[in-house]
């Protein structure tokens, strides 16, 4: 193998990187607000889901990829909606919550499936092209890795310092941060707690709705059953790895798309070694990741636990 | 944190967590879960509506081919077996406040188990051979929820995200073997993903002359009981209620928390794996992953909906059965696609919850002065 081929393939990897947490980092950054009120929203894989399945149909039946993109945020949405009912309302156990919506959706996207897919050729849709930023993608290495990628990507990774700025620099986020550390406080002032759980827990699923989106719509031409694999309880890893800081979160994303890209790299090359050990990385990772950054620091006090009054 | 405000959470925490002190009032409770039921039912209808089919031509024939006739009713037992299984495999874990959802992960290890046991003790008088058999899977099951107990005790790792991690990559590991590896059908010159049928002595043997019904049910059932007789006679059975009461005062009673959740996750992963075994060695006769996929999680639901209890466990798993076994009738009957299965489990259980909170409304307004 020559240098060239070698410097192909490592700008190739990286690229592959920065596309891959592109889904991940919608939804991880989007449950770090849900996370940071106090709500621990585990249903972040059927919320994604949905978001995927939303997307294909729509993308399908319209032919418009930006049309399904905002009904991928839409569906997010209800899911969301569901979720703060359960939680925010009748205070179900979060946990138990998630778990309940996840296996809910990973059943309907199925049936739904089916029933659209009944009787013809599973229809496909023109995903998402690159769209090389002027100038900037001209610099070497570095253009094509960063700044040659689809426009959701951008968004992702503005999203980032937007979400940042929200919670630390906004009245609105010092609430809502103070809901997961101390709702009480928020309620004996006359502040409505219940109203800013569903505007976390909104926001949260609409941004992993867009990720599920972007996941049907940036990397496939058709829905698979349960097609997020996963990635949506990555995002979550990554949100506890990543200490409930948007830097933090946003490194361990990374990591794992860095893994998942490599793996998918072997997989064209044919190394010979069986390719699900490469698949299994990011997972295997995120386990060792949990391991080794045992200190919950950052944890909201109050995450997880439904507030009474 | 210190300790009182440890105290505060695992206070408020218990609240709305699967508690069976008071209950309210078991007319109120029935009337409730009735209720969950009827709503179960009708959103299920209107998800049959979505594929325009007739949604009681619908209901009728998933009916009909789950409890329609003797015969039926045996591929619905059968049916039940691995789901029973799993179900009771969360209601050890559950109990104790262990959200493990490894289940699914543990009956591929468990059927992954028994497999190997298969290899290595051929050519064992048959009842030996069995008995290795079924011991091996549950091993196998029971290794996978060891490994997220250590990971918690010893790494504070949620078991929540390591079991659903482990859930990954185990497939990853069946694929493997199955798909390309060593346990792949050798005669084939396609890959099919599965391995070759497992010999005719290490299949269990069906009851009451069904060609469906296997000695698993029979597993199943006792299961139940010994989980039963585990959770509510034996000292063990108390410290697993215990730490879903209250763990501090568990804790300071001398319990050792860290030893009670792994023995608490090694049971719950040796019954879930035991549904691996009835899994392949009852039904498949050999061992894929299509067959097991979804047992775990829907043994969730199943547990969940039966009150995190042996016999609720039971029921649920036997009706769960025959909407898996009516599905295949139903699909061909109404033309409604067998993923309304899942779709309308996942219903249930949302109702189910509501109901739950529903029925512990009054407790939890007089306890929530906080």
């Amino acid at each position: 193998m020559g240098d060239l081929f070698q410097e192909a393939i490592l700008v190739s990897i990286l690229a592959g990187t920065v596309r891959i947490m592109t889904p991940i980092l919608f939804a991880a950054i989007g449950e770090l607000v849900t996370q940071r009120a106090g709500i621990w929203n585990m249903g972040v894989e059927g919320t994604m889901l949905m978001g995927a399945f939303i997307a294909y149909v729509v993308a399908t039946a319209t032919g418009s990829i930006w049309i399904a993109v905002l009904a991928a945020m839409l569906a997010g949405g209800v899911v969301g909606l569901l979720t703060a009912f359960m939680t925010a309302t009748m205070r179900v156990d979060h946990f138990i919550t998630g778990l309940g919506i996840n296996l809910l959706i990973s059943g309907l996207t199925l049936y739904w499936f089916r029933i659209y897919i009944k009787g013809r050729a599973q229809p496909t849709f023109e995903g998402f092209e690159n769209v090389p930023i002027p100038v900037l993608s001209s610099i070497p290495y570095l253009g094509e890795i960063l700044f040659t990628q689809r426009i959701l990507t951008y968004v992702a990774f503005l999203s980032v310092p937007a979400i940042w700025f929200l919670l630390y620099r906004t009245r609105w986020g010092l609430e809502l941060r103070c809901l997961g550390e101390n709702p009480k406080a928020l309620d004996i002032k006359g502040l409505s707690v219940v109203r800013r759980q569903y505007t976390a827990v909104l926001i949260g699923s609409i941004m992993t709705g867009l990720g599920g989106g972007f996941l049907m719509l940036g990397f496939s031409d058709r829905f698979l059953a349960d097609i997020t694999a996963g990635r949506g309880w990555l995002a979550i890893v990554a949100i506890i790895a990543g200490r409930w800081m948007p830097r933090g979160v946003l490194a361990a994303v990374a990591v794992f798309a860095l893994l998942e890209s490599v793996a998918t790299h072997v997989q064209v090359l044919g190394v010979d070694i069986p390719h699900q050990i490469f698949l299994a990385l990011p997972y295997v990772a995120s386990i060792v990741l949990l391991m080794m950054l045992r200190s919950k620091s950052g944890e909201p006090r109050r995450l997880g636990i439904p507030y009474f009054r | 944190m210190t300790i009182s405000s440890v105290e505060t959470q695992i206070a408020s925490k218990s609240r709305l967590k699967i508690e069976r002190r008071v209950n309210p009032k078991t007319s109120w409770t029935v009337f409730m879960y009735l209720l969950a039921v009827v709503i179960g039912f009708a959103l299920t209808a209107l998800l049959i509506m979505t594929s325009g089919a007739d949604v009681f031509k619908a209901f009728a024939a998933l009916f009909k081919g789950a409890f329609g006739s003797q015969k039926s009713v045996f591929a619905t037992l059968a049916k039940s077996t691995p789901l029973i299984l799993t179900g009771l495999a969360t209601v050890v874990a559950f109990r104790a406040q262990v959200w493990s959802i490894g289940q699914e992960g543990q009956v591929y290890s468990g059927a992954m188990g028994a497999y190997f046991g298969c290899l290595i003790f051929a050519g064992l008088p048959v009842w030996m051979y069995l008995s290795l058999i079924i011991l091996s899977g549950m091993i196998g099951g029971a290794i996978l929820g060891g490994i997220a107990a250590i990971l918690k005790d010893r790494f504070d790792v949620s078991e929540i995200i390591s079991t659903v991690m482990m859930n990954y990559l185990i497939v990853f590991l069946l694929s493997y073997l199955i798909g390309g590896g060593p346990w792949t059908e050798v005669s084939s010159t396609v890959v099919y993903q599965q391995t070759g049928p497992v010999p005719e002595a290490s299949q269990l043997p069906h009851l009451l002359g069904s060609s469906k019904l296997h000695l698993g049910f029979v597993f199943a059932l006792v299961s139940a009981l010994v989980c039963y007789v585990l959770l509510e006679k034996t000292p063990l059975g108390y410290e697993i209620r215990a730490m879903g009461f209250n763990p501090i005062a568990l804790a300071y009673r001398g319990t050792n928390i860290g030893r009670t959740t792994v023995l608490v996750m090694v049971i719950s992963g040796a019954v879930a794996g035991l549904a691996g075994v009835a899994e392949i060695f009852g039904t498949s006769h050999r061992l894929r992953a299509d067959t097991l996929y979804n047992l775990g999680y829907t043994g969730i639901i199943i547990g969940m909906i039966g009150g995190l209890r042996p016999l609720g466990t039971v029921i649920a798993g036997i009706a769960f059965g025959g909407l898996a076994s009516g599905a295949l009738y139903m699909k061909l009957l109404a033309q409604v696609p067998a993923a309304l299965v899942p779709a309308m489990q996942g219903i249930m259980l949302l109702t189910f919850l509501c109901a739950a909170v529903a029925a512990r409304y009054k407790i939890v307004r007089i306890q929530s002065d906080g």
